[in-house]
C-alpha cells in the first residue's frame, strides 16, 4: 500500500481537489472534491424581486458574472413577460463576446499553457515567452474593456437590467471596440497556432457526449432556446431537467449532472462539435484546419477550441457594433405580468449555464441554477480515471500521473471558486 | 541598506473569487506587482506556492466550513498583517445576508437534502473578523483596482493605506450625477461605503450596496435623508443587506437607537 500526497491543484478557479486511490496497479477511485463552502444562493433569493435577484446571482462566479446575469435575464424576462428591445439583445450579445475573450485568454494562455510548457505560472514564463504573456494580457484587458463598456464594470457590472440597459454604451465606446477587436485578431490566431502545435497526451481519450445551446438562425452563438446534444437530439431549454438530473454526492458541495445515466461535457469543445460548421471568417478556416475525430474523445482539445472561439468572438464584434450603433436607445421594457416561470440557457465560457425561476406575485418563489462545472464534474472524473489507469499501466511515475490528471481537470476550465486545492494520490 | 520585498500571500475562501480575479485583472501592473512583492502563495494564479511567514496576507471570501476556519487561523498566525479583500471577507457577502436570523439549517436542507457530505462541516458564512483580527479592510464586490493597488503601494512603502470612509453619495456628487433618490427611486448610496466611483448611479441605476456599510461619521444625516424620502428601516435593510449582511443590520439598529436618544 502506498499513499502519495500532491500539493495543490492550482490555477483553476475554485476550491477543489482531486483524490485518486490506487490499489497496486488498479485505480480504486478518482474523485474531484469540491471544498468550496456552500452559499445557498438559490435559497437566499427566494422572496426577492427579480431586479434584486439580478444583483445577487451574478456573484455566484466572478469569471462568468455576465453569463449568470444573461441567463437570469433570459429566464426572468420570460417569466414576467418582458420582450427585450433589439438593441438590448445585441448589446447583451456583445457583452458575452467580451466575457468569452476575457475568460478564454485567461484560461488558455495564463492557466493552461504553463502546464503544457512546464512552468509553474504565466509569470514564470515571462523570460521565455514574454510576447505570448503580453498577448494574453492584451486580450484579457480588451475582453474586460468590452465587459466594462457594456455592463458598467469589469466584474459584476449592474448595467444590464430587466428590459434593457441602465445606460447604453456610447457610440464612441462602441467604435473603439470595433477598431480594437480587429487589431487583436492576430493575437488570438497566435493562441490557436500555439495550442495546435502542442502534443496532447492520449491517456484520457474515450467516446464523449457533448451538449451546447443551439444558437438561433443556424448561426454560431452563446444563447438559445434549445440544447443540442452530439447524438443528434435536441431538447427545449424549458426541459433542462431532463438533461441535467442533478444529484448530491458526498465528496462535494457542488451538485452533479448526468444525461441518460451517463456523464457529458459542456464547454467550447462541445460548442465547436455541435456548431463548428456554422463558424465563419478566419475562425472557420482555423476550425477546418484543426478539427479532427480526436476532438470527440479528448477533453484536452478544449484548450484549442477556446482559442478558435476567441478568434470568432473578436471577428464578430465589428459586425455587432455596426448593428448596435444603427439603432436608437429604446426605453426600458416593463413587466407585463406578476406570475410566471422561465428558463434561460446561455453558453458561459466554460459551458452551458441554466437559470430557472418561478415568480409568484412579483416575487421569486423558486430558483434553480445549474452551472457548467457542475455538469462537467462527472465527465472530468471519468477522464481522470482513464488517465490514471492508463498511465499506471505504462508504469509512469507519480509526478507524471499528477500532472496528467491536473491537465485533464484544468482543460475543463473548472470554476469551483478558488482556494486550497489539493490533489491527493493515495496508493494502497 | 537592502530592502527585502514584502512576502505576500493571496488566499480565497467562500465567495466568487472575484477579488483574486481583480488582482489578475490589473493587466498593466501585474508584472510590476509580482516584481515589487514576493508572492509566496496565490493558488488561483500559480503552482509554485510556498507557505511560511508572511508580511501581508490578502484574504478574500467568507468562512463557511470548519476546514476553512482552521486554515484562516493558520494564515493569521504566520502573517504580520491580514487584509480582508472584498465584501465577503469584510462583511460576509451575499451568502451572509441573513446571518443571525436562524434560517440557515432549513435552507441548507432544502439545497442538499439529507445527503451526507463529508468534505468538511459547513455553517452559515461569516466575515473573517468573526474569527481573527483583521488589520485592514478593502471592501468591494469586487474590489476596485485603484484602491487595491494604492493600498499595496502604501503597504510596500511601509505606510498606512488611505481608503474611503464616506458614502457613495460623495463620489456621486463628484461625478455630477442626478440624484436617484430625488428622482423617487430607492438608492443604497447614502449608507454604502464609497470606492466604486458611484458606478451604478453613473449608469442611472440605484446603488445596490455592494461595498457594504459606510463607517462615515456623518452617516446619521445620510440615514435621515433616506427616511425623509419615506423608506422605513425594514425596507432599507432588505435592499442593502444583500452584501453587507449582519453589519448593515447592526448599522441600521445603531442609527435607530441614536435617533431615539436624541429628542
Amino acid at each position: 500500500m502506498r499513499a502519495l500526497n500532491v500539493e495543490a491543484l492550482t490555477r483553476v478557479e475554485g476550491d477543489g481537489g482531486i483524490t485518486v486511490t490506487l490499489d497496486g496497479k488498479r485505480v480504486k477511485s478518482v474523485t474531484l472534491d469540491v471544498h468550496e463552502g456552500p452559499r445557498l444562493i438559490e435559497q437566499l433569493v427566494k422572496g426577492m424581486t427579480p431586479a434584486d435577484d439580478l444583483n445577487v446571482v451574478p456573484r455566484v462566479c466572478a469569471i462568468c458574472t455576465l453569463s449568470h446575469r444573461y441567463a437570469a435575464l433570459r429566464a426572468l424576462e420570460k417569466a414576467i413577460g418582458i420582450r427585450p428591445p433589439e438593441k438590448a439583445q445585441l448589446t447583451r450579445e456583445l457583452m458575452m463576446l467580451g466575457e468569452n475573450v476575457e475568460s478564454h485568454s485567461l484560461h488558455t494562455f495564463l492557466l493552461a499553457l504553463p502546464d503544457c510548457l512546464g512552468y509553474p505560472s504565466a509569470i514564470a514564463m515571462l523570460n521565455d515567452y514574454a510576447d505570448d504573456v503580453k498577448r494574453a494580457l492584451r486580450l484579457k484587458k480588451f475582453g474586460n474593456h468590452v465587459m466594462a463598456a457594456t455592463s458598467g464594470r469589469i466584474v459584476h457590472g449592474e448595467n444590464p437590467i430587466l428590459g434593457g440597459f441602465g445606460k447604453y454604451p456610447t457610440k464612441k465606446a462602441l467604435e473603439e471596440i470595433k477598431l480594437k477587436s480587429h487589431e487583436l485578431v492576430p493575437d488570438a490566431v497566435r493562441a490557436v497556432e500555439l495550442f495546435a502545435s502542442l502534443e496532447y497526451p492520449t491517456y484520457s481519450e474515450a467516446d464523449m457526449v457533448f451538449m451546447s445551446v443551439n444558437a438561433p438562425n443556424k448561426q454560431y452563438g452563446f444563447a438559445g432556446e434549445s440544447i443540442l446534444i452530439s447524438n443528434g437530439k435536441e431538447v427545449n431549454v424549458e426541459d433542462y431537467k431532463k438533461l441535467t438530473s442533478e444529484r448530491v454526492v458526498s465528496h462535494s458541495f457542488a451538485k452533479r449532472s448526468m444525461y441518460q445515466d451517463k456523464p457529458f461535457t459542456v464547454g467550447a469543445n462541445a460548442r465547436l462539435v455541435n456548431m463548428g460548421k456554422r463558424l465563419d471568417g478566419q475562425a472557420a478556416d482555423l476550425f477546418k484546419e484543426h478539427y479532427s475525430d480526436r476532438w470527440l474523445k479528448n477533453p484536452l482539445m478544449n484548450n484549442l477550441a477556446q482559442a478558435i472561439e476567441m478568434v470568432w468572438s473578436l471577428e464578430h464584434m465589428p459586425e455587432l457594433v455596426d448593428k448596435i450603433t444603427s439603432l436608437e436607445n429604446p426605453p426600458i421594457e416593463q413587466p407585463t405580468r406578476e406570475d410566471g416561470a422561465g428558463t434561460g440557457a446561455v453558453e458561459a465560457p466554460r459551458g452551458t449555464l441554466y437559470h430557472h425561476y418561478e415568480i409568484k406575485k412579483g416575487l421569486i418563489d423558486v430558483s434553480d441554477i445549474i452551472t457548467p462545472t457542475a455538469q462537467n464534474l462527472d465527465d472530468i472524473e471519468r477522464h481522470m480515471r482513464l488517465t490514471a489507469e492508463r498511465m499506471l499501466a505504462e508504469e509512469k511515475g507519480d509526478d507524471e500521473i499528477r500532472l496528467g490528471l491536473e491537465m485533464v481537470a484544468r482543460a475543463y476550465d473548472p470554476c469551483i471558486s478558488c482556494a486550497t486545492h489539493l490533489v491527493t494520490l493515495k496508493r494502497i | 541598506m537592502t530592502r527585502q520585498s514584502p512576502k505576500v500571500g493571496i488566499y480565497g475562501f467562500t465567495g466568487c473569487a472575484g477579488d483574486q480575479l481583480m488582482i489578475l485583472n490589473c493587466e498593466d501592473q501585474l508584472v510590476d506587482l509580482f516584481g515589487a512583492t514576493e508572492i509566496r502563495s496565490f493558488v488561483m494564479a500559480k503552482s509554485d506556492n510556498h507557505e511560511g511567514d508572511l508580511d501581508v496576507a490578502f484574504i478574500e471570501g467568507s468562512i463557511s466550513t470548519e476546514e476553512q476556519l482552521k486554515r484562516l487561523k493558520e494564515i493569521r498566525d504566520r502573517a504580520r498583517l491580514v487584509v480582508a479583500i472584498g465584501t465577503c471577507a469584510c462583511h460576509g457577502g451575499p451568502q451572509a445576508m441573513k446571518l443571525g436570523e436562524g434560517k440557515w439549517d432549513e435552507m441548507y436542507k432544502k439545497v442538499y437534502g439529507s445527503a451526507k457530505i463529508h468534505v468538511s462541516k459547513a455553517f452559515e458564512a461569516q466575515p473573517i473578523d468573526a474569527f481573527v483580527k483583521v488589520d485592514l479592510y478593502i471592501p468591494g464586490c469586487p474590489i476596485d483596482k485603484g484602491e487595491f493597488l494604492g493600498s499595496v503601494s502604501k503597504l510596500v512603502a511601509g505606510r498606512h493605506p488611505y481608503l474611503f470612509t464616506a458614502p457613495v453619495c460623495l463620489e456621486c456628487r463628484w461625478k455630477e450625477n442626478p440624484c436617484i433618490l430625488y428622482a423617487g427611486r430607492f438608492c443604497g448610496g447614502p449608507l454604502t461605503k464609497a470606492g466604486c466611483g458611484a458606478v451604478c448611479p453613473s449608469h442611472n441605476l440605484p446603488c445596490v450596496g455592494c461595498w457594504g456599510p459606510t463607517n462615515d461619521l456623518n452617516v446619521s444625516s445620510e440615514y435621515k435623508l433616506l427616511k425623509e424620502k419615506g423608506y422605513d428601516p425594514d425596507e432599507i435593510l432588505k435592499k442593502i443587506r444583500k452584501f453587507g449582511g449582519a453589519n448593515v443590520a447592526k448599522l441600521l439598529k445603531d442609527l435607530e437607537k441614536g435617533k431615539e436618544a436624541k429628542p
